[in-house]
């Protein structure tokens, strides 16, 4: 799920004025204690995360990828005697505190780079005041217009909608005729799904939108959206909510006796089904990534995190932040340099070539990472691989 | 149409079972208690806990919220209420004080639920309890409405003939409508304070583990979405009233559906809140609010 908030208008904007005038009263870019000419012993980068806060399962998981891609980097020597040593700041979601914590490390010279928060609210904070600073940013999630500020900011999770069409295969091979949509008009990206994406699907691959409602961003009960689907019985119901809210939308769809197809989006990931059990069976996602994808850079991936992880199976909140740390390492090796003006340099190099990362081939379109894409699936215990889509 | 209205009431049923304890509280012994989401979160994250080891009833599991509730509102009122009232001779400043305190101990359950749930939601699916649907002539109900619709009636009942008519229930209101004479009358504003306090707690987390049955699961943060909706209910319906919180509750409930099965739903929150916003310019003290009278 891209985690989308919008900050309040009036207190981003006075926060994002004083910092840019702090910053620019504190000079630009340098890097990590480097004169700009090869790599230091240690290159510090900033890993703000949510590690707490109502989307800690974004942050503690996208820590463990990135951690898994440094001790791989390390062990492999891919920088020489060089090593990342990652900081982490917990935000705790809060969009004041990642612009702290990014403003400690643009005017500390030892720090090289950032990889950024998940929540847009939290990275639309961020952005600005590092593209003014010249600090190379690596954002995961964070999938608001307005993100990517720059040619300083990278995003490494592809938008849902460039590979939600794979939803719109499934369906046109279920003979959907008929799809009703309900998504969280509070968060930017799913509102997006909701309005533009599924209708266009609709279009394209052939069914109609015979309904489409919006709930609050903290919406609990779906008993009456639920009924009131059920009645019009649609061949699919695009539910398209945060993760909490999935795996209760769900349930009450079926107990209103709705028996269609449920596609849904990589909020319905990450365990996130699992207190709806069977009756969540068959519900479908388009994702980034999935643990059972047969890709070779996935399978290396997901085989190392076990490894490290006691059996534990990453999920796309740790494939992305994985993909993002190599992207990261990638851009610094390309750079041959500590210094932030170099590395985004040696990031746009390997932009522009792609690489084979945990989510499959990653080619980006500007500075916004495309990928493949997988459908996932629910088959009532566990995460599927939808058989006969890409991977 | 009948169906709307069994949804309606049900979700009603559910904003009163969680604004009851908060009402009876604030309408007695003046405390609003904005810890009380996190009461209702943490007793069902418990109950959830729990039933990941052993597999339990229905019965068992309310009745597990319902104790862990009362203890974490005691402890609430014990650790940090009371000093705050022993500190501030100045009522209306420990009612402040109270209201921040109680946001900062909300926050303690939340963190803790938050770091070992990763803010995954949690249900209860290894209950020995089985959701089944109902069809009753033209509309269908599961069984975890009707216990909800039951608990909300016999505990909006029972609360309501505790005030009016027990000694304690008396004395109670006795506190609300003067604190200081009620002392000087006998009345133990201590033992009573515990006892508003475990009752309200209580109330919270049978409201929690009847929620988590019926939305198939919760999150860390559910706790403070239906704080704001209870809040409303008790103040559209009238503080200190029962009455009044069953009618906030249902009132606002019955909006949200309308709003939900008639529109495309994004304006479920500025219909609701509107319409309260237009009850109480009519009405200030809510629609069952008692009139306050100010001697000088």
């Amino acid at each position: 799920m891209k985690i989308a908030r919008w900050p309040r208008p009036a207190t981003m904007l006075a926060g994002a004025a004083v910092l840019v005038a702090g910053l620019t009263a504190c000079g630009g870019s340098s890097g990590a204690g480097t004169s700009g000419g090869g790599l230091p012993q240690t290159i510090k980068i900033m890993s703000i995360k949510e590690m707490t806060g109502a989307v800690a399962f974004a942050g503690t998981n996208a820590t463990k990828g990135i951690d898994l891609a440094v001790d791989e980097m390390n062990q492999q020597k891919f920088l020489g005697e060089s090593k990342l040593e990652i900081d982490l700041k917990d935000s705790a979601a809060s969009p004041q505190e990642a612009a702290s914590f990014a403003t400690q490390a643009l005017s500390d010279k030892d720090y090289s780079a950032i990889l950024g928060p998940a929540a847009s609210a939290q990275a639309a904070a961020v952005s600005p005041i590092a593209q003014k600073a010249k600090m190379p940013v690596i954002y995961t999630q964070a999938g608001s217009n307005g993100v990517l500020a720059g040619d300083y900011t990278y995003r490494v999770t592809a938008p849902a909608s460039s590979y939600f069409q794979l939803a719109g295969e499934y369906l046109r091979g279920k003979g959907v005729k008929t799809a009703a949509v309900l998504y969280n008009s509070g968060n930017p990206t799913l509102a997006e799904l909701g309005q533009q994406t599924a209708p266009q699907l609709g279009q394209k691959y052939g069914f109609t939108i015979t309904s489409s409602d919006g709930v609050q961003t903290n919406a609990q009960d779906f008993t009456a959206n639920g009924s009131k689907i059920a009645a019009a019985n649609p061949g699919a119901v695009f539910v398209l909510l945060n993760g909490p809210q999935n795996p209760t939308a769900i349930m009450q769809l079926r107990q209103n006796g709705y028996r269609g197809e449920i596609v849904g989006m990589t909020s319905m990931g990450a365990g996130n089904l699992a207190p709806a059990g069977q009756a969540a069976a068959g519900a479908v996602w388009p994702s980034d990534f999935s643990a059972l994808a047969e890709n070779e850079g996935a399978k290396k991936f997901v085989e190392a995190y076990k490894a490290k992880y006691n059996g534990e199976t990453p999920n796309n909140y740790a494939a992305e932040a994985y993909d993002a740390a190599w992207f990261l390492a990638r851009g610094i090796k390309e750079a041959g340099s500590a210094d932030r003006s170099k590395i985004q340099q040696g990031l746009a190099k390997v932009a522009a070539a792609g690489f084979e990362g945990a989510e499959g081939k990653l080619t980006f379109e500007g500075n916004d990472l495309r990928v493949q894409g997988v459908l996932a699936g629910w088959d009532g215990t566990k995460e599927i691989l939808v058989q006969g889509t890409r991977s | 149409m009948a169906q709307n209205l069994i949804n309606a009431v049900t979700l009603g049923s559910l904003y009163l079972l969680f604004a009851l304890g908060m009402s009876l509280a604030w309408g007695t012994i003046g405390i609003l208690n904005f810890a009380h989401g996190s009461i209702f979160m943490f007793s069902s994250f418990t109950c959830y806990l729990l039933v990941q080891h052993i597999a339990l009833p229905m019965p068992l599991m309310i009745l597990i919220g319902l104790v862990v509730g009362a203890v974490l509102s005691v402890l609430v009122q014990v650790l940090a209420f009371e000093p705050i009232k022993r500190r501030n001779p100045d009522p209306h400043r420990a009612e402040l004080q109270i209201l921040v305190g109680g946001i900062g101990i909300a926050g303690i359950p939340l963190a803790v639920a938050q770091h070992l749930t990763k803010s995954v939601p949690f249900g209860y699916s290894k209950s020995t309890f089985e959701v089944e649907v109902l069809h009753l002539g033209p509309v269908q109900l599961t069984n975890v409405q009707l216990v909800i619709l039951a608990a909300a009636l016999v505990l909006a009942g029972g609360v309501g003939w505790w005030l009016r008519s027990a000694r304690a229930g008396l004395a109670l209101r006795a506190i609300g409508v003067d604190a200081e004479v009620a002392g000087i009358l006998g009345v133990n504003r201590r033992r009573l304070a515990l006892g508003t306090m475990a009752v309200a707690g209580a109330l919270a987390g049978v409201a929690g583990v009847l929620l988590t049955y019926y939305l198939g699961s919760i999150a860390a943060e559910s706790g403070d979405a239906f704080l704001l909706k209870a809040f409303a209910a008790i103040v559209l319906g009238g503080i200190g009233s029962v009455g009044g919180a069953v009618a906030g509750a249902m009132i606002l409930a019955l909006a949200e559906t309308a709003v939900v099965t008639q529109t495309s739903g994004m304006w479920v929150d500025a219909v609701s809140f509107g319409l309260i916003f237009a009850v109480l310019l009519l009405r200030p003290r809510g629609l069952f609010g008692r009139r306050e009278v100010r001697r000088t």
